[in-house]
């Protein structure tokens, strides 16, 4: 058994500040109004969602807005209920892929409003291809949970 | 044609929890083993390119600079590569361009990682984008989860024969972590064991998943005239590949998984290969979920999709198996990020010159070493051949 | 005999604080770079990116993050760290690998996002020894300007002629957000940063992005009419530990030569006609030049002091400004290139130099006290 020396313990916090510019100033600002915008895309048509300024697969500038259905299909759900540090959520909590109605893309977020504390409860509710739709915040402040979950229907 | 290039050795830490020695200590002693695997020294290396995960891992950014005397890299030319996870195979493919392109006969590459000295789940959160991604991927299970759920539900698997797929492979992998000296985790496990664990992101279990471990890996790529002059058994570079996906988690199918499918596919087209369940001998898989190894196995061609829980149950990527899975236990057993990668390539490397010890595959000539990144987004390929 | 590789096209963007988002601006760059060479981002070859988490926005996995706008989505590439001009050089070895006959190269640093400079190089710093003491690329060049200035009478005035050079010539460079007409004694009373370190003569923390198109010489001549080869590249890392390193004799010696043995130059004092170099503290474009082969030990007072590496000198030196005027930490090298790139082509408007520019040298350098160098050789 090797022998083992001392530890430093030691955090690292730094500050950040970081730009949303223009699209996604406009995609935040939407959620404030309850409105999620998607952006199409002129070549391959797809609708990308959040908005995106650009296609990331033909490269090009994507300016046609889209407000997209705030309903769609889950496509895959997790559980978790464990922490560690810095952990924006509180657990438990579920997060999703949701694909809403009208685009071409999976949107993550969050899956809710009902109880999450028993994991088999939760299964039983929770199966992909069930319909969701997203329930606001009360308050909006242009964040991504202005959206407070996607509820199931 | 292009220059042929050959890894000529490889060194690896002892791999676990170290906090017996400091991290450039750490690095070093990968770096010793690999110069006393290949008998070369300092002196024949023409340039250096080292990698880890990201900088907040461990608190200290651009490592290469900490580790200047630990690789022996003091007056040497110098690159840094970094790509999440797929890291260490990023840092084999820059030692080969370095190497094919003729501006070095000899590229020592290291990659590292003191996981103990961090906090992996919290960094790694740190990889989504502060304005949306980040508050909803509680780092890497739940992603993991949310594939295998997609593929599961795609092929219409039924639930039981996956769970028993993945806990044989848990139990293949740590029944062979016990053949490899250096593996991390060397447990004994059953598929009860496996069933029966904690639950970590439904359907992940704790013996799904592969630990963190601090470790160091030193491989060094050499070109046709040095590996000839050297006189040994090496593994030559056969092909490479490497493909990234978008950054958002929902932009992509994470089932037919297009940037694992093509990452593959470069490699096996340079190598020659057409039919990779016959021709490879052993495949080095980054494996750190027992569920998403059998998404690799499909999008790399070792079966058709949907069907690898069966191929597995029939032990076809067993130790004994047709197509032998990761003998040396794998990222399962064994994750420093920043090396693992790289630790594929060595293990690739060791099983086609015959030098894996106790959990050589007999006869291999073959062997693919895979590494993924990010948010399920990066995949990197390497195959390495005991022919020319 | 290795093919020669030569970059076909050229973008950037740069300033102090845009409030622009990232991803759009990369985007920008790289479009941009792409349509100036005429090919498509499904035709080149590979990408090579550079970019340092710690310079990242509190992004880690930088390349995870910058993929898209990198135009890099489903195609073969990569990622460097700290240095950008290690990925002109990684790119460069992996078309003259014959394995690809392009490459995409794009150096990403928006420092409007990041925390100061010295906080960040702070990082650099192992958490026992050096940190606790402060130690950061700031600290680290006052050490070594004491040195330089003790060892060969080097002065004050000598080492702020060269903020005073660069902040003029970068009155011509829109990307360079400090700059200006200053006095040496101007440049000597700015608010002191470390001793003797003045804020003038320290680099700015900047934004910018970088994106070229690198071609095989086929490939190049289809591209372009006036493709600039890479002619030669070394990089070289010193020691870490900062009291076993000879802070005067560093490895900028070693990376050059490893440039000029490519290159075929043996008289760079003579055969370099212009140099982009990277210069975080003033002092050190002077010690630059004597590593570099520019001029003796010690002398780089004297060669600034004769006018030399004026724009209208003999060996020009940062028209752009230099990193003094414009320092985007990990893209500044690529930056260094593309205004080389630019002058040999004659294309630098304003702050094109009157000489005749066939062969450039590009200068990049990270880590305490210049740890690590890269030199390229560009020519026509």
């Amino acid at each position: 058994m090797a022998r083992e020396y001392r530890t430093l313990k030691t955090e690292v916090r730094l500050p950040y500040e970081v730009a949303y510019g223009a699209t996604w100033t406009r995609f935040f600002e939407g959620l404030k109004d309850k409105k999620i915008y998607g952006t199409r895309c002129k070549e391959c048509k797809r609708v990308l969602v959040p908005a995106r300024s650009f296609c990331p697969r033909c490269f090009v500038t994507t300016d046609e807005w889209v407000e997209v259905k705030e309903e769609g299909t889950l496509v895959a759900w997790c559980y978790t209920n464990y922490r560690y540090f810095g952990m924006p959520i509180e657990p438990p909590f579920v997060t999703g892929l949701i694909r809403l109605d009208g685009t071409d893309v999976n949107f993550l977020h969050l899956i809710g409003g009902f109880d999450l504390s028993n994991f088999e409860e939760v299964s039983k509710t929770l199966r992909n291809g069930i319909k969701v739709k997203a329930v606001w915040s009360e308050e909006r402040r242009g964040h991504i949970l202005d959206i407070r979950y996607f509820e199931p229907v | 044609m292009a220059r042929a290039v050959a890894v000529v050795g490889v060194g690896q830490t002892h791999h676990g929890r170290r906090m017996d020695v400091s991290y450039p200590d750490l690095v070093r002693e990968a770096v010793v083993r690999v110069f006393e695997d290949t008998g070369l020294s300092p002196k024949d290396v023409d340039g250096v390119v080292s990698g880890t995960m990201p900088s907040m891992m461990e608190g200290v950014a651009l490592t290469h600079l900490y580790f200047a005397e630990a690789m022996q890299a003091v007056g040497k030319p110098i690159l840094k590569t970094e790509t999440c996870g797929s890291t260490g195979v990023s840092i084999a493919h820059t030692a080969f361009y370095w190497v094919a392109s003729g501006m070095a006969e000899v590229v020592l590459a290291v990659g590292h990682e003191k996981m103990y000295e961090g906090d992996s789940q919290a960094t790694m959160t740190t990889v989504l984008d502060p304005f949306y991604q980040r508050y909803f991927l509680a780092g890497a299970p739940g992603v993991f989860s949310m594939q295998s759920q997609l593929w599961a539900t795609r092929y219409k698997i039924p639930q039981d024969k996956i769970r028993d797929a993945a806990a044989f492979i848990s139990v293949t992998h740590h029944q062979s972590a016990f053949d490899n000296p250096y593996a991390h985790i060397k447990m004994k496990v059953t598929m009860e064991d496996v069933k029966n664990s904690r639950i970590i992101v439904y359907p992940i279990r704790l013996l799904d998943v592969c630990p963190n471990s601090d470790g160091a890996c030193a491989v060094i790529f050499a070109s046709e005239k040095v590996a000839k002059r050297l006189g040994r058994k090496v593994a030559w570079v056969k092909g490479v590949g490497y493909r990234g996906d978008e950054q958002f988690f929902g932009d992509s199918d994470k089932v037919v998984w297009q940037s694992a499918i093509e990452a593959a596919k470069q490699a096996y087209d340079q190598a020659g290969i057409k039919d990779p369940l016959k021709e490879l001998d052993v495949a080095e898989v980054y494996n750190p979920f027992t569920y998403q190894e059998m998404i690799f196995y499909e999008c790399f061609g070792f079966c058709e999709f949907g069907k690898a829980p069966d191929l597995v149950l029939r032990g076809i990527f067993s130790r004994e198996g047709e197509l032998p899975v990761c003998p040396s236990g794998g990222v399962l057993c064994t994750n420093p990020i920043g090396a693992t990668g790289l630790i594929r390539v060595a293990e690739a490397a060791m099983q086609v010159t015959g030098r894996a010890g106790e959990h050589q595959v007999p006869g291999a000539k073959l062997a693919l070493a895979h590494a993924m990144g990010g948010i399920d987004q990066f995949n990197g390929v390497m195959i390495l051949g005991s022919e020319l | 005999m290795p093919r020669k590789v030569a970059i076909v096209s050229v973008a950037q963007i740069g300033g102090a604080d845009s409030k622009e988002n990232f991803y759009d601006q990369a985007y920008r760059v790289v479009k941009e770079a792409l349509d100036k060479a005429g090919i498509s981002r499904e035709k080149v070859g590979c990408v090579v990116t550079a970019a340092s988490d710690i310079f990242h926005g509190g992004i880690s996995c930088a390349n995870a993050y910058h993929w898209d706008p990198a135009g890099a989505v489903l195609r073969n590439g990569s990622r460097q760290d700290a240095e950008s001009l290690f990925a002109l050089v990684y790119g460069a070895m992996r078309i003259m690998s014959g394995h690809y006959d392009t490459a995409l190269v794009v150096g990403l640093c928006k420092g409007s996002e990041n925390p100061e400079n010295d906080t960040c190089t702070l990082m650099f710093s192992d958490p026992f020894y050096f940190r606790p003491l402060g130690l950061n690329e700031t600290m680290a060049a006052a050490l070594q300007m004491r040195l330089f200035m003790d060892h060969y009478g080097i002065t004050r005035e000598q080492c702020a002629k060269v903020a005073v050079k660069n902040l003029r010539n970068a009155l011509g460079n829109p990307y360079a957000h400090r700059k200006g007409i200053y006095s040496a004694e101007e440049i000597l009373a700015s608010r002191p940063v470390v001793e003797p370190l003045t804020e003038l003569e320290c680099a700015p923390k900047s934004e910018g992005m970088a994106a070229l198109v690198l071609a095989s010489e086929e490939m190049a001549r289809k591209l372009t009419d006036r493709p600039v080869w890479i002619e030669g590249f070394g990089t070289s890392l010193d020691a870490y530990w900062i009291g076993d390193r000879d802070l005067l004799q560093g490895q900028l010696t070693n990376a050059a030569k490893r440039a000029y043995e490519m290159a075929g130059i043996t008289a760079p004092w003579e055969q370099i006609h212009l140099a982009e170099i990277t210069e975080p503290y003033a002092f050190q474009e002077l010690l630059w030049y004597e590593q570099l082969g520019f001029c003796g030990p010690g002398q780089g007072g004297k060669l600034i002091d004769q006018g030399v590496t004026e724009k209208g000198g003999l060996l020009p030196v940062n028209p752009s400004g230099g990193t003094l005027a414009w320092n985007p930490y990990v893209s500044r090298g690529l930056h260094r290139a593309i205004e080389a790139f630019l002058q040999i082509r004659e294309e630098a408007g304003e702050r094109q130099v009157h000489r005749e520019v066939k062969t450039a040298l590009v200068h990049g350098t990270h880590g305490f006290a210049g740890q690590c160098h890269t030199v390229v050789i560009l020519g026509s």
